[in-house]
């Protein structure tokens, strides 16, 4: 009889803790619902991509040389460098130059290695196309100024978490001159 | 107890009054409330469906739906628009017959189990003697129609969904009925308009929930499982199931399947609002304003007043459940199958009996206050 009374009491004692576990979990949901939601809303609101970002790659057709050092570094020879050699300056003639990011990694070894920095990796990301071979980019689509962000009139900018102070999660409401966490470059480099 | 609006007398004795025989004017009256009800029912849906996702998107940071209208309220007109604009798809080796009658099956007791829910002293379209006991019939109706879809799709999962279905149901009507067995006791009638009377007396004290503590949780958990919702939506377990018996359906079919679990969610909450909150009633009664402000309880506008505040707040506690139970969706993960059955038969059922035991014993000892 008592073994009895002890199993309805701890079965009674385990259903009141699972009542409370429940009862915390509900209050851990309600408490997120008072929250702001942290979603960006792609087209109005874009994220700024990091300083170190890596998309559409730039070309700057007068410095190139056309060493091929690009197309030599990149993991599948992609940079298609067309060149001929003009006997009169003894010097190679760049003629075309195409990359075709259908297909680019964009793991910016070519930007690492070019000699004359005539390469750059810009911020620009938004690539979509109806066609694939219109993402075969020649140099006149290469050597177009990135889209930025912050200029986009459309656009409210969003820091990415990196960028914002110590402790903030959300980029929304966030005033204009709130200085991200940790030291600044500059100031690194001060040192 | 003054019997409130009658809209059924008056809106005959109109047409009486226009020359239409009594008989016919009958005839012409009885198909507007249910007409009336199958709207709001409706209406009641798209409003749940978009509970659901706004709230759903809350508790977990989103936005949820926001262009369809403002603040996104048209969204489930539009899923709805999509799902009757979609292809009907018969799988070839399917029943065709039991397929189509699955669904149809599963939504209509839903909707006809709206007959008994009241709104106010008139305000029900039919007040049933057995009323509780015709709900807890026709949503035993249910299960064969969610065995049948099953069945029929001649798919495993849809078939282990739907016997999945069928044994979660019939498991918990068990406890469902016992619950409510209690509060019809305490009551002394199965009608849905004398249970709430019976809470009137004391306000918000005069309540069921009070009285029937336990109750009130049983027949809220049991309601849950048999609105297959997500603590218990072992049926459509999407992880293990891909969607349980609604894996072949398509289009308008699937579309009653889906309107069907939220009539059914929002049906079991206006109930637990009728069985344990006092239906109508505000917290504290109307009546009592009346007599304060020297009102008498048969002015035109007291009465109507009285209706509206009757419809609100009847809405506003249905409501409350409806977000009690999507905040319990994102809260507690999915029982296994084993703990679903373990929950309701060696959980549920006998704390639901003893429950009923004690009741019938506080009855003869307290007859005043358990309604002797």
């Amino acid at each position: 009889m008592l073994k009895f009374l002890k199993q309805v009491s701890d079965y009674t004692k385990e259903t009141v803790q699972a009542a409370k576990y429940i009862g915390q979990g509900l209050s851990v949901t309600f408490d997120h619902m008072r929250r702001r939601p942290v979603t960006v809303q792609y087209p109005y609101e874009k994220l700024i991509p990091s300083e170190r970002y890596r998309g559409r790659i730039h070309f700057e057709f007068d410095k190139c040389i056309s060493c091929e050092v690009c197309v030599r570094v990149c993991p599948i020879n992609l940079p298609v460098v067309d060149w001929e050699f003009d006997k009169e300056t003894k010097k190679k003639k760049l003629k075309h130059y195409s990359i075709d990011f259908g297909v680019c990694i964009f793991c910016a070894n070519c930007v690492e290695y070019c000699p004359t920095n005539c390469l750059s990796a810009t911020e620009e990301y938004e690539l979509a196309a109806y066609d694939r071979h219109e993402l075969n980019y020649d140099s006149v689509a290469m050597g177009r100024l990135p889209y930025k962000v912050t200029d986009d009139p459309m656009v409210t900018p969003m820091r990415e978490l990196a960028y914002l102070p110590k402790g903030v999660i959300d980029p929304h409401d966030l005033p204009a001159d709130a200085r991200r966490a940790g030291k600044r470059p500059e100031e690194i480099a001060e040192q | 107890m003054n019997s409130g609006i009658d809209l059924q007398g008056s809106v005959i004795q109109i047409l009486t009054g226009l020359g239409i025989p009594p008989g016919a004017a009958k005839v012409i009256w009885m198909p507007m409330p249910m007409l009336l009800m199958l709207a709001v029912a409706t209406v009641a849906v798209l409003v749940s469906v978009w509970l659901e996702r706004k709230i759903s998107a809350a508790v977990q940071q989103r936005i949820g739906p926001e262009y369809a209208g403002p603040f996104g309220v048209l969204q489930p007109a539009a899923d709805g628009l999509k799902l009757i604009f979609k292809e009907d798809i018969v799988p070839a080796k399917a029943d065709p017959w039991l397929f189509t009658l699955g669904p149809i099956l599963v939504v209509l007791p839903v909707f006809v189990s709206y007959l008994i829910v009241p709104f106010g002293q008139n305000l029900i379209i039919s007040d049933v003697g057995v009323a509780i006991f015709l709900w807890i019939a026709l949503s035993s109706v249910q299960p064969i129609g969610l065995l049948m879809a099953g069945y029929s799709s001649n798919n495993k999962y849809s078939l282990l969904g739907g016997l999945r279905a069928a044994a979660q149901s019939i498991s918990y009507e068990i406890p469902m009925a016992l619950a409510v067995l209690a509060v019809v006791m305490m009551s002394n009638s199965l009608s849905t308009i004398d249970i709430v009377n019976q809470q009137s007396s004391y306000g918000i004290l005069g309540w069921y929930v009070w009285r029937q503590p336990v109750g009130f949780l049983i027949f809220w958990i049991a309601a849950l499982a048999e609105c297959e919702r997500l603590p218990f939506d072992l049926p459509e377990a999407e992880e293990e199931l891909v969607a349980g018996y609604q894996t072949e359906y398509a289009g308008m079919k699937f579309g009653l399947f889906y309107v069907g679990s939220y009539v059914n969610l929002t049906l079991s909450a206006l109930l637990v609002a009728v069985l344990y909150f006092g239906g109508w009633e505000f917290p504290i009664p109307i009546e009592w304003f009346a007599g304060w402000f020297g009102v008498s309880e048969t002015t035109p506008w007291f009465q109507i007043l009285a209706g509206v505040i009757g419809i609100t707040m009847t809405l506003l506690k249905a409501y409350f459940f409806v977000f009690l139970a999507i905040l319990l969706r994102w809260t507690v993960p999915r029982v296994r199958i084993d703990q679903l059955l373990n929950l309701g038969w060696k959980f549920l059922l006998p704390v639901g009996l003893v429950n009923l035991l004690l009741t019938a014993a506080l009855k003869i000892t307290f007859p005043f206050a358990f309604g002797g």
